[in-house]
C-alpha cells in the first residue's frame, strides 16, 4: 500500500512560522478532517492481515471463512455447522452471509474474489458459475480431493455442472430442478389427471377457471417466474426445451433461438401463459411472489423448485396445505419434459490459505449424513443417488421417488465462462417479447442469436 | 490583495496534501477508467489478450440497440422527472415560504421523503405498486380486487411508477433550493409591485419568477445530474425490466461491469455517464454564471 497522503500529512503538521500558522488555521482544520480518513484507508488492510496471522497459530482452533447466502431455514444450517465443529474441534466455521438472491450473492462473492481476498476460504456456487470461476482462476481445481470413485455416487447432471475443461471445481450440495405443482383438489373435482402436454395444461386450466370463476374470481391458471432476471431464463428454457427446441445447436457452438421449435414455445408462453393463464402480473414475479400466489390458493398450476413442496404443504405458510400435487413439467406436442438444472456447489477459493481444511468441511457437508439432514429438515433434494432409496429420507419426502427421473434428465444451462453475458442477452430477449406483445418474436430471436454467437466466439472451446 | 512570495511558496506546500488526496482518490481512478475503457477486457477470460482497441467500446455503445434503448429511457426519465420535480418544488417552496402557524412542522414534514434512504424508499414503492397488496391499487380500486393492476408488469406503467417514486422522493430537495432563492428576494420589491396594483399572479410572474431564476437553475442542475445517475430505484424495483423498459444507463453500466464482468465495455459506459454529467454541469454553470453576471451588471 502506498501512503504518500500520509507522508504529506505529516510534513504538513510540522511547526511553521506563527504568522502563516495563524492565517492558515482554517485549512489546517480541513486537513485534520481528512487525516483520519487517510489513516483509515492506509491502515485497514494491514489490520485484516494481522487478524489472519493470529488465527494461524497451530494450537488455537483454525477458522474457516465460508461465504454463503441467507438460508431459507437458517436453523438447519446452524445445526449442521455445529455438528461439523463437534466432529472437528480444531476447526471453526465463520459464515459471511450474503443476500439470498443469486445475482446479489454473485456480485458480493466475485467482488471479494476479484480482490484476491484471502479471508475467503470456501463458498457456494450456483450451477451456472463454475465455468466462470474456473476460467477467472477464482476456484481451486478439486481433482486431487474429489476422487472419481466418490464422484460416481453423485447425480451425473450435478457432476457435469461442477466440471470445466475436464477438471472438477465444485461439489454439489444438493440438486434442484423445475417441477409442476398443481391443485390436487381442483384437478380431482374436474376429473383431470396431471397434464402431460402444455396444451393439455392450458385446456384444464381454462375449464377450471370457467367453473370456479363465480366462487373464486382471483383464481389464475398458472403462476411462474417471468421477471427480467435469471429465473426467467430457467423457466423459458424449460418451455423451449420441452417444445423440442434448444438454446444452443447440438454441437454447442451457436445460438439456436430463431429455430421454429424455439419461437413456437416463446409464442405459446406469450399468448397463452402471460396474456391469459398467468396474467401479466407474472412479469414481476420471482420465486417467492409466484409461490405466494399459489400458496394463497390463487393459482391452479405453479412452476417452482423442490423447496416449494415444503412451503406449499406447510399450514403456517399455505392455505392449500395437503391439496398440493407435484409432477414433471409438461411438454409440447413434439418433445419431452425438460427441467432446468439448478442447485449449489461448494467450491474452494484459489486464494485460500487452508484448502485442506476447507475440503474437510466440504466432504463433511456433502457426505450422506449431512445431505440426509438437509433433505429431512429443509427438504433440499440430495445430490447423492443412494439417498433416493434411503427409508428415512423417503419417509420425510415420499415425492423423491417420482423426482429422481426428473433430476436425472435435468438440463444444464450453457457451461461457459461468459454465461453472465449470455444470460443478460436471454433475459432481455425473453422479457421483451413477453412484455411487448407487438414485437416480432422471430426478429428478436435472430437478434439474440447474433449477440450470443458473438459472445460465445470469445471462449470458443469452453463448452465441454 | 498581493501575497508575499514566501507566503505564496508556503501556500503551495500547504495545498499539496489536498491535491495529492484528490489526485490519488479522484483523478487517478478517473484516468485509469479512461484507459480501461479503451481495452478489450473480460474478468472471466484472463487468457484473452487484453488488447488495446481504441474507441471500439464506445462505437459499440452507440451502435448496440440495447445500449441505445438505455439512452432513450434515461433521457425520458431525466426530462420527465426533473420537470415535474421543479414544478412541484416551486409549489412546495412557495407554500413553506408563507408565514402561517405550524410552518415549522410543515417544513420538516416536506423533507421526510428526501431524508428516507433511497433503498428503503425504493422498496416501499415496490410494495406500493404490488399487484396484490399494493396501496396504489387500494387507492385506485378499493375493494374491486379483480381490477387490480400489476403496475410494474407493463413497460409504460413501470416507467411511470419509477418517475413517480423519484418525484415523490426528491421534489422537496428541489423545493429547499428554491426556498433559499425565494428568501433572497427582497420583500420591498414585492411590496412596491403591490402598491403599483399588481395582482398575486402578476407579482409571481414578473417579480418572483425572474428573480428566482438562479435558484431554479441550481435546482435544475442538481436534479438533472442526479436523475441522470439514478440507480437505486431500478435496482430495487424492476432490475431494468420488463423488457428493458426501465433500463437506465447507470444500471446498464453496473450490469455490464459487475454482473457480466465486461470491464472494458462497462467502463466505457461509466465514462460516458461521467462525460455527460460533466458536460451538463458545465452548460448549466455557464447559464447560471451568465444570469448572475447580468444581474450584477444591471
Amino acid at each position: 500500500m502506498v501512503c504518500p497522503e500520509l507522508r504529506g500529512g505529516r510534513a504538513f503538521s510540522r511547526p511553521c512560522p506563527s504568522s502563516v500558522r495563524h492565517r492558515l488555521r482554517l485549512r489546517h482544520s480541513t486537513v485534520a478532517l481528512l487525516l483520519p480518513v487517510v489513516v483509515c484507508c492506509v491502515l485497514a488492510p494491514s489490520a485484516g492481515q494481522a487478524r489472519d496471522t493470529d488465527t494461524a497459530i497451530d494450537t488455537a482452533p483454525r477458522t474457516l471463512r465460508f461465504v454463503t447466502w441467507k438460508a431459507d431455514r437458517p436453523g438447519v444450517w446452524d445445526d449442521a455447522i455445529r455438528q461439523f465443529e463437534r466432529a472437528y474441534p480444531h476447526l471453526r466455521v465463520q459464515r459471511d452471509l450474503a443476500p439470498h438472491s443469486s445475482t446479489a450473492y454473485h456480485d458480493l462473492l466475485t467482488q471479494k474474489l476479484k480482490n484476491r481476498d484471502a479471508s475467503v476460504d470456501l463458498f457456494l456456487m450456483d450451477v451456472i458459475w463454475p465455468a466462470e470461476f474456473a476460467s477467472a482462476g477464482w476456484a481451486l481445481p478439486l481433482d486431487e480431493y474429489f476422487l472419481p470413485r466418490e464422484r460416481e455416487k453423485f447425480l451425473p447432471a450435478t457432476m457435469a455442472a461442477g466440471r470445466y475443461r475436464r477438471r472438477m471445481y465444485g461439489v454439489p450440495s444438493r440438486i434442484d430442478g423445475g417441477m409442476l405443482y398443481y391443485r390436487k383438489d381442483l384437478l380431482d373435482k374436474y376429473g383431470f389427471a396431471p397434464p402431460d402436454t402444455w396444451d393439455e395444461l392450458a385446456r384444464q386450466a381454462r375449464t377450471i377457471l370457467t367453473g370456479e370463476r363465480a366462487a373464486h374470481p382471483l383464481l389464475r391458471g398458472y403462476s411462474g417466474q417471468f421477471k427480467q432476471y435469471e429465473g426467467l431464463v430457467c423457466d423459458m428454457l424449460e418451455f423451449v426445451g420441452s417444445h423440442n427446441g434448444s438454446l444452443l445447436t447440438a454441437d454447442g457452438a451457436r445460438s439456436n433461438l430463431a429455430a421454429p421449435a424455439s419461437t413456437r414455445a416463446v409464442r405459446f408462453v406469450r399468448e397463452q401463459i402471460i396474456r391469459e393463464l398467468a396474467t401479466p402480473s407474472a412479469l414481476t414475479y420471482q420465486e417467492p411472489e409466484s409461490l405466494a400466489v399459489f400458496a394463497q390458493g390463487h393459482a391452479v398450476f405453479h412452476r417452482n423448485w423442490p423447496y416449494a413442496w415444503g412451503v406449499a404443504n406447510n399450514p403456517r405458510h399455505s392455505r392449500i396445505a395437503g391439496a398440493v400435487g407435484v409432477a414433471p413439467l409438461p411438454h409440447g406436442a413434439r418433445g419431452k419434459s425438460v427441467s432446468a438444472l439448478g442447485g449449489w456447489l461448494y467450491g474452494i477459493s484459489a486464494y485460500s490459505r487452508r484448502p485442506d481444511d476447507a475440503w474437510t468441511f466440504i466432504a463433511f457437508m456433502t457426505g450422506p449424513e449431512m445431505q440426509k439432514h438437509f433433505a429431512i429438515h429443509a427438504s433440499l433434494a440430495p445430490s447423492r443417488i443412494a439417498l433416493y432409496a434411503d427409508p428415512e429420507v423417503l419417509r420425510a419426502n415420499p415425492q423423491y421417488t417420482d423426482w429422481l427421473p426428473v433430476f436425472r434428465t435435468a438440463r444444464a444451462r450453457p457451461r461457459t465462462p461468459v454465461y453472465p453475458i449470455v444470460s443478460h442477452i436471454l433475459q432481455r430477449y425473453f422479457s421483451r417479447v413477453l412484455a411487448f406483445p407487438g414485437t416480432d418474436i422471430v426478429e428478436e430471436a435472430r437478434e439474440a442469436d447474433r449477440r450470443i454467437n458473438k459472445v460465445l466466439a470469445l471462449a470458443p472451446d469452453a463448452n465441454f | 490583495m498581493t501575497a508575499h512570495p514566501a507566503d505564496r511558496a508556503t501556500a503551495r506546500i500547504m495545498v499539496c496534501p489536498a491535491l495529492l488526496f484528490v489526485a490519488v482518490f479522484a483523478l487517478y481512478p478517473a484516468m485509469d477508467s479512461l484507459v480501461l475503457s479503451l481495452h478489450r477486457l473480460y474478468v472471466s477470460l484472463p487468457g484473452l489478450e487484453s488488447s488495446f482497441i481504441g474507441f471500439d467500446n464506445y462505437a459499440e455503445l452507440f451502435r448496440d440497440p440495447a445500449a441505445r434503448q438505455t439512452f432513450i429511457v434515461t433521457l425520458g426519465f431525466v426530462v420527465l422527472s426533473t420537470a415535474l420535480e421543479l414544478l412541484l418544488g416551486t409549489g412546495i417552496a412557495l407554500v413553506i415560504h408563507e408565514r402561517f402557524t405550524g410552518r415549522g412542522g410543515v417544513r420538516a414534514a416536506v423533507l421526510i421523503p428526501w431524508a428516507i434512504p433511497a433503498v428503503v424508499a425504493s422498496q416501499m414503492w415496490r410494495f406500493l405498486a404490488n399487484d396484490q397488496y399494493g396501496a396504489l391499487n387500494l387507492m385506485f380500486f378499493g375493494d374491486r380486487t379483480d381490477a387490480y393492476v400489476p403496475w410494474l408488469a407493463d413497460p409504460w406503467t413501470a416507467f411511470g411508477v419509477l418517475v413517480a417514486a423519484d418525484v415523490w422522493k426528491t421534489s422537496s430537495f428541489a423545493g429547499l433550493l428554491i426556498l433559499a432563492g425565494l428568501q433572497s428576494i427582497p420583500e420591498e420589491t414585492c411590496d412596491a409591485a403591490r402598491i403599483d396594483g399588481a395582482g398575486a399572479w402578476q407579482r409571481f410572474r414578473h417579480i418572483t419568477l425572474p428573480l428566482l431564476k438562479p435558484a431554479l437553475l441550481a435546482a435544475l442542475l442538481f436534479r438533472t445530474i442526479d436523475a441522470f445517475r439514478m440507480f437505486d430505484l431500478v435496482f430495487v424495483m424492476t432490475q431494468g425490466g420488463p423488457g428493458d423498459a426501465t433500463q437506465v444507463i447507470q444500471f446498464y453500466g453496473y450490469k455490464t461491469l459487475f454482473v457480466e464482468g465486461r470491464v472494458g465495455y462497462g467502463t466505457a459506459v461509466s465514462v460516458t455517464v461521467f462525460a455527460a454529467t460533466l458536460l451538463l454541469s458545465l452548460a448549466y454553470l455557464r447559464a447560471v454564471g451568465s444570469t448572475l453576471l447580468s444581474r450584477a451588471s444591471t
